[in-house]
């Protein structure tokens, strides 16, 4: 099983996990009454460092489990997600001190209220994308929409630009069965979302033939799999997160240039995915990690520019009611 | 007036509470909404929540009808004798246990995306209570009817039809209205793989963080729920009220 950002059977399992979660906040908060929600979005005070990933330990996640931690002194505890696991809400909350986000994630967050930033962005062009059949021999991202089922995540900013800019009209549009596959093999005429280095390399294994096209192309190109902090904890704990980030920072640079030992690592934590799928993600992603600007600027180095036009293009979408600053939205630290 | 005052107290406070505890800031708006916000957004959201209200409806009674005539049906077969009973009862519970979170997306490659999926998945969650009620009223008939029937030569049918059965219907009943729930339980699922309807909004509320609006969609489930739950009511009231003491008094 490789990684996306929703899982069939393990998004589901996620839900009713998040459901049971609800019940039971919902029986505290008769129990001891409603102030106890706000205690809990209030309280993070614990030595223990808690980093909320969105899904299981897999290449996506490389340098956070490479990153020198106890070389820093700092007490670290990563908490592995499910798909669509409510890291912005948990790091808002207090329920973990950092969480990895989507950059387009972070700007609607902070636009609801929710006062975090990001620090460090892994993914320097997002790694979704949308695999069609190679049969169908297509050309280009919008022939995607001219027939057939196309299995997309509405909630998320970039289905509604595609369907601003191509419509939707002559496709049948259904829910993202996540990293299974089950429904693209078995028709020929099926697109569905997914992460270029994840689902596309399922498929191939599988013997299908499949062409990817990034959702990049049409100009949507959000950081992803971005380290981010509640800016009141930034705030109060500047040296700690600047640790943090900083062995953030030299994990990737260490997992880039070495993936295996932390591969092993983490194949012992996600026994799911076999050693030679995670040997080959972490390869495939190397480029969207480091390119010429990271080459520059460092590893996660975010620009002002992309956070700008992000959040126009939210706006432009409706995603938040009206633009917000750029600035408050990541921290160079 | 009276009958209505008491379930609306707890209503009136809990709104209440919830909405000055979020606006005075003790709970913050993007983990729990107000109530004013979600009504807003009932209010903004009426066309498309309206819509997937009807779909989701539609589905959860479809499932609940077949489960209703399957399981009365599976139950009257499986009391008609012992060894067909115990041949088949194990598998009847095999609806009670089936985890329908893990085997949705297999119903979405089995019968496709959209309303059969749906469908599907209300019945197969909701079908259990009624074999199990259903059985078990029919086998606790009052031994002195059954000797009654027997002694006036009524055949299996009659003695079915005329006894067995209406015996059982306060037992059935309790059994459809834990269905009831169920199935609209059933469809959101079925929904949130199959798409459309009122899982499908959720999906979508919760992934773009409008919490107001997942709890918009939540709260017309739990309406559709509870007109269920009424119907049923409703039935009890008027097929029970001569003889069963539950709707006496």
């Amino acid at each position: 099983m490789l990684r996306s950002k929703v899982k069939g059977e393990a998004a589901v399992r996620r839900r009713l996990r998040t459901c049971h979660y609800n019940m039971a906040m919902d029986r505290r908060a008769f129990l001891f009454g409603l102030p106890a929600f706000g205690l809990l979005a209030s309280c993070g005070g614990s030595s223990k460092i808690r980093l909320a990933l969105n899904w299981k330990p897999d290449p996506q996640f490389g340098g956070f489990y490479a990153a020198p931690f106890k070389e820093r002194k700092l007490d670290v505890e990563i908490l592995p997600g499910g798909a669509g696991t409510p890291t912005v809400q948990m790091i808002g909350a207090g329920s973990a001190e950092f969480g990895v986000v989507s950059a387009d994630e972070l700007v609607v967050a902070r636009s609801r209220g929710n006062d975090v930033v990001a620090l460090f962005a892994v993914f320097q062009d997002t790694p979704q994308g949308l695999m069609v059949h190679a049969e169908r021999k297509l050309a280009a991202i919008e022939e995607v929409f001219e027939e057939g089922t196309v299995a997309l995540q509405r909630g998320l900013p970039y289905a509604r630009l595609l369907e601003k800019q191509f419509g939707f009209d002559h496709v049948k549009i259904v829910p993202s069965p996540g990293g299974d596959i089950t429904a693209f093999l078995n028709d020929p005429l099926f697109a569905q979302q997914c992460f270029i280095m994840s689902e596309p390399l399922q498929a191939r294994h599988a013997g299908a033939k499949v062409t990817v096209f990034p959702v990049a192309d049409v100009g949507y190109n959000p950081y992803t799999t971005v380290l981010a902090a509640n800016r009141k904890y930034v705030r109060e704990n500047p040296g700690p997160v600047e640790q943090f980030v900083g062995a953030v920072r030299e994990g990737w640079r260490a997992y880039v240039a070495n993936a295996k030992p932390t591969n092993d690592k983490m194949h012992d934590l996600n026994p799911s995915m076999d050693p030679a799928t995670f040997a080959e993600v972490a390869q495939e992603q190397v480029p969207f990690i480091q390119n010429d600007e990271t080459d520059a600027a460092g590893l996660g180095s975010m620009k002002r520019e992309r956070w700008e036009k992000l959040i126009g293009q939210l706006h432009g979408l409706g995603d938040i009611p009206e633009a917000i600053s750029p600035d408050d939205c990541f921290k160079v630290v | 007036m009276r009958g209505i005052l008491p379930p609306l107290i707890p209503a009136i406070l809990v709104i209440t509470a919830m909405e000055l505890a979020v606006r005075q800031g003790f709970i913050p708006a993007y983990l729990v909404p107000a109530p004013s916000a979600v009504l807003a957004a009932m209010v903004e959201s009426r066309a498309e929540l309206g819509q997937a209200f009807l779909k989701t409806s539609a589905g959860a009674l479809l499932g609940f009808a077949l489960s209703a005539f399957g399981g009365i049906a599976i139950a009257v077969l499986l009391s008609s004798s012992r060894s067909i009973q115990r041949a088949l009862y194990p598998y009847a519970v095999f609806f009670q246990t089936v985890p329908i979170i893990a085997i949705a997306p297999l119903l979405v490659i089995w019968f496709g995306y959209g309303m059969k999926t749906v469908v599907v998945s209300a019945f197969v969650v909701s079908i259990f209570p009624v074999i199990a009620n259903t059985l078990t009223g029919i086998l606790s008939t009052d031994p002195n009817l059954r000797d009654l029937f027997q002694l006036y030569g009524a055949s299996q049918w009659v003695t079915l039809l005329k006894l067995r059965f209406p015996a059982a219907l306060p037992q059935i009943l309790t059994g459809l209205r834990v269905a009831s729930g169920l199935a609209v339980i059933g469809a959101i699922v079925g929904e949130f793989i199959g798409g459309e309807g009122l899982g499908s909004v959720v999906d979508v509320a919760r992934t773009q963080q409008r919490v107001d609006k997942v709890f918009a969609a939540v709260l017309l489930a739990s309406a559709l729920g509870l007109a269920l739950f009424g119907l049923i009511n409703l039935i009890s009231a008027v097929t029970l009220r001569r003889w069963h003491a539950s709707e006496q008094g």
